[in-house]
């Protein structure tokens, strides 16, 4: 699973990256065919609604939500992480304060969150990525909390403590490398959600300017067009968010088998 | 190119392969045995055999409340068919849109398309334009019968149709029209973003006075031609004092009675408004028993039913399948020309009015320099943009006034449309070239207010960065953030849209100085400094002011050309385009007028 | 820990959870871009037309004073009982009672999450359970990369695709709002067209309605299935190999009693609290659904009023979700204590 999820993922980001020497066209150049032309040998995946090749759309149009989903990612990981670390170990009444901001985010449907937040920061790869990270700084900060809760106890632990480590020196050196699998599974799972929620966003209105191409926009603007049967401006894009979300999904899974071994028998 | 596409196909071919064959390897690595299969199979069967035997003894039990509910629904199809011919009858129109009522039907407040045009229905007012109009500037009488003014065009008489009531029962006479007018000029403080206000009543209409019961008198602030225009527009729809109180505003609740002036003397009467979250569900208009003009057949439909769809897709769909008399408002230019070909529905095409402009901000540099703004104009696309975002649904504009209208001209011709040779020159002078290119800010609206803004907008960056000498940056706003951003004044070149509110180039004209655009044209200093363009604009405005004190249709044509000349020069404000209008019905429908007031006249319409 | 105080201590616990939500909400509106007041004006306005608006919104008093007459209005137990719901304020654009707009519009989400629910639920267990039975063979492959990919597809998509083969192909179902718009909708005594329909005895319109949900909550059914699958085979998985349920093969039960009878009736407790869990992330699909289908509930509603930057109408649609999602969270909790008394200790 995990194998089939990189090389899903690697082969979209190596598409993506090697955009500008295999796409026939300019992606955002108009009228470089006929417009809502078929799929045809010329135009193998048929041209946008404004005469864009519907082709080098797709090579170049990855690029947004994979910036979008690693900027979040890494947002999130840097607030969460070490928040959720601090918060657990301190303990008392900042941890339960903590706690209850998060679980108040945590319990809410997310997408309203990041759509406030959008229409608040404006467009953009950053506001997009920072509206949804906000979304998911919660399931970082819950799942290092539980794991620290419980190591916090354990003897070695109990025994650095004894031997006077400084606070940092212990959250850093001893209960922060048993938290990485966890946190890598929630990376992975985030990757696959931010894809999504970057997507919902542009479907919503809130994604990147028009002249940046994009998977989510071309899916969002083939709609209209689907009652003439234009189904080539929709399909080929949601395949290709779909195959990224799939992507980073099965790492994710894959890895939280590995990892919990409760269930191999 | 065609090595690009192959070298392209091959990538894509290459990452399916790598794709398969890693789900291949995937699933024989993990899946050791087939044999499992034939398992899996049988332990499905079984357990849908299970399920079978629960729903086979389930609907035993349920067989016979079964069978009361189908006799329930025989009855009861067969009552609803006989509800469903009453409603085919050729008694009633059913109209497919994507509009809704904004806030309010209040003639006070009431700025809205959707809101307007029930209230055109429901709602009389003293003049009309005919329909048909070619220029919209024939009027007809309504509730008043004849008019006069005088020769400055500043005192107008109206002598007021006898034996008209209201849908109450009211009988309506001078005084109503005072009270409207009063009414209306009243509320501008309190509602500033209403009608009223939009047209600017208090700056025009100075008293009303009752001369007579059937008689009535404005005296205006000043000459004012364009004042049977106003007359005719919604805002001026004569209320009923019992329905709309001098000093409030009727906001829409369930009940349209309580919730609107519903009492006034339009062909329709409102007899269903129901609204869910600020947006309508159920609008139905019933004839009015006491229209006047009920001799002559008006209204022609006994009961208009308006059905809401949230998309210009599903408002096709609908309109293919006969679920819908008529579709107006608005199926997309793609939807609309693939109807064309449909042989169940008709199409109509009327004249157009919306129009769309580019702005510049000329307070600061690069526009604050005329020549790089002429520059900017000359470098446009309009013709591209008109055949390929809109399909050829829109026109090329070259004029604020658009084309039927009296004083349309083709004066931003001279620039041409991707003249670059004019830009690459102008801008030369002004110092930029392809090494020290142009580089400005072009925002649009990116909340659907407009239509097709973010694909306009980037073809027009396509076209001005085909000069060789400019570069765009696109940028774009919700529409509350692009109007922020206009009062703002943030935004280098910006594009916004204009409706009439009246048919008239009055109407039209002052939107190359209009102060609420923000381009900062129309003042006399810019930063402390005089500003060059000051001379022309004040021109433009006694040009502007001598063609609304006068009714001499060859002198007005001469002076708003004389306005479009100067605008040419100056390119404060550059029109792009004006759009087209069009309504699908499924035929037999008759008498749907499409002309340039925009107006859909319902009672007008029958099978 | 008795149960009635367990309930107690969890009702109290909602509370500072929902003010915190409250409060978050009231500050984002707060610093969005855009004044309400403005873009009341289609052009311009004095300074002193401007001033008056915000006096009559409410918006000339310093933000604390706002905050704490928005708390008051919430609970104005007065306002409820005439009305019918809460002081919500009014809305900033049509100034309508945003309470009203809302609880007019609440039905229409609540129904879709309802019936999207039950699809999830019975996709979700069903395949989860025939997934865990047949554990590590083809089949469970199968039905574990479905649940995957349901995961990773964009629930607007999958919307689309529905509407485009349903709806525009086939043109068995419509693509959109709560009931074919040529037929009046059935009049409002719970706001769930298929339940008042019902009522009214009116069979035609339940039909109607009903075949304007199936598309739309089975697009939102299907999406959440995944997480059902994963869970329910999951917890299957673990019963299975638990002793009792050895026992009960040995005693030489039926294969389909023993799972359906023993197993899943003990895997169902996580399954339940997972269901609460996932309502927030329904009600979040919800929105994009709503948007997809035209599907005129509190999704849309917070969706086309953000453009309009109005505060009160989103605060009042965010408070409802919020109270939702918490309520329904707080009834599986309580349910849970019930079921398994162990929590409460």
């Amino acid at each position: 699973m995990v194998i089939l999820g990189t090389i899903i993922v690697s082969a979209l980001v190596i598409m993506t990256a090697i955009a500008p020497w295999i796409a026939p066209h300019d992606p955002a150049k108009t009228r470089v065919g006929p417009i809502r032309e078929p799929p045809s040998p010329q135009f193998p995946m048929g041209t946008t609604h404004l005469g864009q090749d519907m082709l080098s759309r797709i090579l170049y149009g990855g690029s947004i939500m994979l910036q979008v989903s690693a900027l979040s990612v890494l947002v999130c990981f840097l607030i969460g992480v070490p928040l959720g670390l601090f918060s657990s170990y301190v303990g008392g009444v900042f941890d339960r304060a903590c706690s209850l901001v998060i679980d108040a985010v945590y319990a809410f449907p997310g997408l309203v969150i990041a759509i406030a937040i959008s229409a608040m920061l404006g467009r953009g790869v950053v506001n997009m990525a920072l509206s949804i990270a906000v979304v998911y700084i919660p399931s970082y900060f819950r799942v290092v909390r539980s794991q620290v809760l419980s190591i916090k106890e354990l003897t070695y632990v109990e025994a650095a403590r004894g031997i006077g480590a400084k606070w940092y020196t212990i959250l850093f050196r001893y209960v922060f490398p048993n938290v990485i699998p966890s946190i890598v599974v929630v990376t992975t799972i985030n990757f696959a959600d931010a894809v999504l929620t970057a997507a919902g966003l542009t479907f919503i209105g809130l994604g990147v300017e028009i002249h940046i191409p994009d998977w989510g926009r071309d899916l969002t603007s083939g709609w209209a067009y689907l009652s003439s049967g234009a189904w080539w401006i929709i399909t080929f894009p949601g395949v290709m968010i779909i195959l990224l979300a799939l992507g980073f999904t099965l790492i994710g899974e894959g890895l939280s088998e590995l990892l919990n071994p409760k269930l191999q028998r | 190119m065609m090595e690009k596409i192959e070298l392209s196909i091959v990538v894509l071919v290459l990452i399916g392969i790598i794709v398969s064959s890693g789900t291949m390897y995937y699933m024989t690595t993990v899946v050791d045995n087939l044999s499992t299969l034939t398992d899996d199979v049988s332990t499905l069967t079984e357990s849908v055999t299970n399920l079978t035997s629960t729903i086979s003894d389930l609907a035993l039990i349920m067989s016979e409340g079964f069978q009361e509910y189908a006799e329930a629904i025989a009855a009861l199809t067969a009552r609803l068919a006989a509800i469903e011919a009453g409603l085919a009858t050729k008694e009633t129109l059913i109209v497919g849109t994507t509009d809704s009522v904004e806030k309010t039907l209040d003639p006070a407040q009431a700025y809205d398309y959707f809101g307007w045009c029930i209230l055109q229905q429901i709602g009389g007012t003293l003049v009309s334009v005919e329909p048909g109009s070619p220029k919209g500037s024939d009027f007809i009488p309504d509730l008043a019968v004849n008019w006069s003014s005088n020769d400055d065009l500043d005192i107008w008489d109206f002598n007021l149709r006898e034996g008209v009531t209201f849908s109450d029962g009211t009988e309506f006479n001078a005084t109503h029209v005072k009270y409207s007018f009063d009414r209306a000029i009243a509320l501008i403080p309190s509602i500033p973003e209403g009608a009223p206000a939009g047209l600017g009543y208090d700056a025009i209409i100075d008293r009303t006075e009752v001369l007579d019961t059937y008689k009535v008198r404005f005296h205006l602030k000043m000459s004012f031609s364009p004042f049977l225009g106003i007359l005719a527009s919604r805002s001026s729809t004569i209320v009923n004092p019992q329905y709309a109180p001098i000093a409030q505003i009727n906001h829409t609740t369930a009940d349209p009675r309580a919730s609107t002036p519903v009492a006034f003397a339009g062909p329709y009467v409102l007899s269903k408004w129901n609204r869910v979250a600020g947006r309508d569900v159920e609008i139905k208009l019933d004839a009015n028993p006491n229209y006047w003009d009920l001799a002559s057949g008006y209204p022609r439909m006994a009961h208009v039913i308006f059905r809401f769809y949230s998309d210009a897709a599903t408002l096709r769909l609908a309109i293919e399948a006969g679920d819908i008399d008529m579709a107006y408002r608005h199926t997309s230019p793609t939807d609309v020309l693939d109807l064309e070909d449909n042989p169940n529905v008709k199409v109509w095409w009327g004249t157009g009015a919306a129009i769309q402009y580019f702005c510049f901000q000329t307070k600061r540099a690069p526009f604050n320099d005329t020549r790089v703004r002429v520059a900017v104009t000359a470098a446009l696309n309009r013709t591209a943009v008109c055949d390929t975002v809109f399909l050829g649904l829109s026109d090329p504009l070259y004029s604020i006034i658009p084309p039927g209208m009296l004083g349309h001209t083709e004066a931003f011709q001279k620039l041409g449309d991707a003249n670059y040779t004019l830009t690459t020159s102008l801008l030369a002078a002004a110092g930029y070239d392809a090494t020290n290119k142009l580089v400005f800010d072009l925002w649009y609206e990116s909340s659907g207010h407009y239509p097709m803004s973010a694909e306009q907008a980037l073809m027009y960056k396509e076209a001005l960065e085909g000069s060789g000498v400019i570069t765009v940056t696109l940028k774009s706003a919700d529409w509350a953030g692009y109007k922020q951003n206009r009062d703002s004044e943030i935004m280098d070149a910006y594009i916004y849209g204009w409706y009439p509110d009246y048919v008239d180039p009055d109407n039209y004209a002052f939107l190359y100085w209009a102060k609420w655009i923000h381009t900062n044209y129309y003042n006399e200093t810019i930063n402390g400094l005089p500003n060059p363009s000051y001379p022309a604009y004040l021109q433009q405005v006694a040009l502007y002011d001598e063609a609304r004190a006068t009714t001499n249709i060859t002198l007005r044509e001469e002076l708003y050309a004389q306005i479009d000349e100067i605008a040419v020069e100056q390119c404060s404000v550059v029109p792009l385009w004006v759009g087209s209008g069009w309504a699908v019905t499924t035929p037999p429908i008759y008498g749907v007028f499409l002309d340039i007031t925009q107006d859909m006249r319902y009672w007008l319409i029958y099978k | 820990m008795g149960l009635r105080s367990y309930i107690i201590t969890r009702i109290l616990l909602t509370i500072p959870t929902l003010l915190l939500l409250l409060s978050m909400v009231f500050l984002i509106m707060r610093v969005l871009p855009g004044d309400p007041v403005a873009l009341h004006f289609e052009k311009k306005a004095t300074p002193e037309q401007m001033e008056s608006m915000r006096r009559a919104l409410g918006l000339d008093t310093p933000l604390w004073t706002q905050y704490i007459e928005y708390l008051g209005g919430l609970v104005d137990i007065g306002y409820i009982l005439e009305h019918g719901y809460p002081n919500l304020g009014k809305s900033m654009q049509t100034f309508e009672e945003v309470g009203g707009q809302i609880f007019s519009a609440f039905p229409a989400t609540l129904e879709l999450a309802f019936y999207s629910m039950i699809i999830a639920s019975v996709i979700g267990i069903l395949l989860g359970v025939i997934s865990s039975k047949s554990y590590n063979s083809i089949l469970d492959h199968l039905i574990r990369g479905v649940g995957t990919v349901t995961y990773a597809v964009p629930i607007f998509f999958l919307g689309i695709v529905f509407q485009l083969i349903f709806g525009v192909y086939l043109r068995w179902l419509p693509t959109g709002l709560r009931i074919n718009p040529a037929v009046d909708p059935p009049a409002t005594i719970t706001g769930l067209y298929t339940i008042d329909s019902l009522l009214q005895g009116n069979l035609f319109k339940f039909f109607e309605s009903l075949k304007a949900l199936l598309l739309p909550s089975l697009t939102l059914g299907i999406i959440l299935s995944g997480i059902f699958i994963r869970m329910t085979r999951t917890n299957m998985l673990e019963t299975l190999r638990l002793d009792f349920v050895t026992a009960a093969k040995a005693r030489g039960l039926k294969e389909s009693t023993v799972t359906y009878g023993y197993a899943l009736r003990n895997a169902f407790l996580p399954i339940l609290t997972m269901m609460g869990l996932q309502f927030a992330i329904l009600l979040g699909g919800a929105i994009l659904t709503e948007t997809t289908f035209s599907w005129p509930g509190l999704g849309r509603y917070i969706v086309d009023r953000i453009n309009f930057r109005d505060y009160t109408a989103i605060q009042g649609a965010v408070v409802v979700f919020g109270l939702f999602v918490t309520l329904v969270s707080l009834v599986v909790d309580i349910l849970y204590a019930y079921l398994d008394p162990r929590i409460r200790l």
